[in-house]
């Protein structure tokens, strides 16, 4: 509720002309306080409960983990595999001039485990789930049924939020995990079928560049990522505050934050551990 | 609250639900100094054109939107509608079940999801248990199959009944019906207004119906209040609404006769 009445807040200063940083300041807090209530109601799913209990929110988890995750699978491999491939052409062809093609598998490797794995996943969820998870929301906010859990002293946060955010932090690891195997064969067939390498030279780079902590980093990332997108979704949506005629704003705007918070959260993390001694 | 910070009821109050001199919501006031009571197990009517203001009134009694001035009361429990403390507004939620005029199902959960969750978060009963309420009280209201259906696989009637089994499954003191014939063709409204009086003689709570539709009034024993302007231009019994010679009561008055 007090999520709910801060947007309501940041959109009264809006109307009233106070200017883009009281917005900005507004979305942020409004963000930082969904995070922690979504992070206490999601402390205390994991929380061990009375197998007797009734389970409407778990229930949900895994009927958004089919939508938000499942859903997602053919459009993340098919992706990955050519992702794999374009990644494989374009390296081969920059080390080509010094002799070097098959370092390409090296690039490919580390490039696909720490960056384009979790940054690709993360963009193609976000263009198929965030505007989604925003206009329903807004939707059901302009409907009236955030209004009513309100009034049957439900925590809207618990039952609609966190079963979307607990989906999303299982499904874009898992989403990353496969994105990484796919592009890894993506790369065997450009560089074993288009540029004739054998596939033990390739298995070969691989190994000796592919480290299990590169794999760690781009999942601890995907975590991350779908943090954000479901938490600046979810805010985006809530915002909407009973106004039907906003849902279509809401959810255009849910796309261009995500994907702004997707890229600058890579960004801090990508200068956190790549320029502090000790951590790369 | 008490020296030692516990929310406790105020005095007895023999109404299910009191009203008293409300004005707002703040920002743009629409209704002004509107006092009603429903009295235990009895049931109170307000009539109002669209854009009287009677959304409104259900939303400020419910502290949804914060009023300018005035009290609310549940079930004696008794909060500032221009300042109303959380804690205290949650405990006098909690004696109330709502139908919205759009019902208000949660659209992402089932049929069976939707009225079991006031039970999973307000009761200590199993699942097995809170499973067999619910799905009695969906029967009650006459949904008996398919309950696994969500909302947006029934229909308006059924949607309607179902947000109804969810406004009653903690047994509230008082129920609040903004528009129960909203969107519902005639005999789907005449099926929906059966089957609210056979479950309000059954649970006995008080009714708050708002409408525009008069035959609320006549079908229902029942105060009057009417709505115009936003403010309450009659208030009384059935009779006195009938001798009332006020333009705005005569409209609907009138309506009915036309009718």
């Amino acid at each position: 509720m007090r999520q709910a009445s801060v947007a309501a807040d940041a959109d009264a200063s809006a109307e009233h002309g106070s200017g883009s940083f009281t917005q900005l300041g507004g979305r942020f807090i409004s963000r930082g306080r969904l995070a922690l209530r979504s992070a206490y109601w999601l402390a205390s799913l994991l929380a061990p409960q009375p197998p007797d209990r009734p389970t409407p929110v778990t229930a949900s988890v895994t009927r958004e983990l089919d939508v938000l995750g499942f859903g997602a699978i053919r459009l993340v491999a098919a992706s990955a595999l050519l992702v794999g491939l374009i990644t494989i052409f374009q390296a081969a062809y920059q080390l080509a001039p010094y002799g070097a093609e098959v370092v390409s598998t090296r690039a490919l490797a580390w490039f696909v485990a720490r960056e384009i794995g979790p940054i690709v996943v993360a963009i193609l969820v976000v263009a198929r789930s965030a505007a989604s998870i925003a206009g329903e929301f807004a939707s059901m906010a302009a409907n009236g049924e955030i209004d009513a859990l309100r009034v049957m002293g439900l925590d809207p946060v618990k039952y609609l939020v966190v079963p979307k955010l607990a989906a999303l932090i299982i499904a874009l690891p898992t989403l990353t995990a496969i994105a990484i195997l796919l592009a890894v064969i993506g790369g065997w067939l450009g560089m074993s079928v288009v540029l004739g390498y054998n596939t033990g030279l390739y298995l070969e780079q691989l190994h000796e560049s592919l480290a299990i902590r590169d794999v760690g980093v781009g999942l601890a990332k995907s975590i991350l990522f779908a943090s954000i997108i479901g938490i600046v979704a979810a805010d985006e949506g809530l915002r909407v505050n009973r106004r039907v005629s906003a849902i279509g704003g809401a959810a255009t705007r849910s796309v261009v934050y995500c994907l702004l918070g997707v890229l600058g959260a890579d960004t801090a993390v990508n200068a956190f551990v790549y320029y502090i001694p000790g951590l790369t | 609250m008490t020296g030692t910070g516990q929310l406790v009821p105020n005095a007895p109050d023999t109404a299910a639900l009191r009203v008293d001199d409300v004005t707002g919501p703040r920002g743009a006031p629409l209704l002004r100094n509107v006092a009603l009571s429903v009295p235990r197990g009895g049931s109170h009517v307000v009539l109002g054109p669209m854009h009287s203001g009677k959304s409104t009134l259900v939303r400020l009694v419910l502290g949804l939107d914060r009023a300018v001035s005035g009290t609310v009361t549940i079930d004696g429990m008794s909060f500032d509608a221009a300042y109303a403390n959380e804690d205290r507004l949650r405990l006098a939620r909690r004696r109330v079940g709502v139908v919205f005029d759009s019902s208000a199902l949660v659209s992402r959960l089932t049929l069976l999801e939707n009225v079991m969750l006031p039970l999973a978060e307000h009761s200590t009963v199993d699942a097995k248990r809170a499973r067999e309420t619910a799905a009695a009280l969906l029967n009650d209201v006459g949904v008996t199959r398919d309950l696994d259906r969500t909302p947006d696989e029934l229909t308006r009637l059924d949607r309607r009944r179902a947000a109804l089994a969810r406004a009653l499954v903690l047994e509230p003191a008082a129920l609040l019906i903004d528009e129960p014939g909203n969107g519902l063709d005639p005999h789907a409204a005449s099926e929906l207004d059966e089957t609210l009086r056979a479950l309000h003689e059954r649970y006995g709570c008080g009714i708050l119906i708002c409408s525009q539709e008069v035959r609320y009034a006549f079908h229902w024993p029942a105060a009057v209040s009417v709505l115009a302007n936003g403010r309450i231009v009659e208030q009384g019994s059935l009779d006195e609404l009938l001798n009332s010679r006020h333009e705005a009561v005569r409209r609907f008055v009138d309506r009915r006769g036309a009718a």
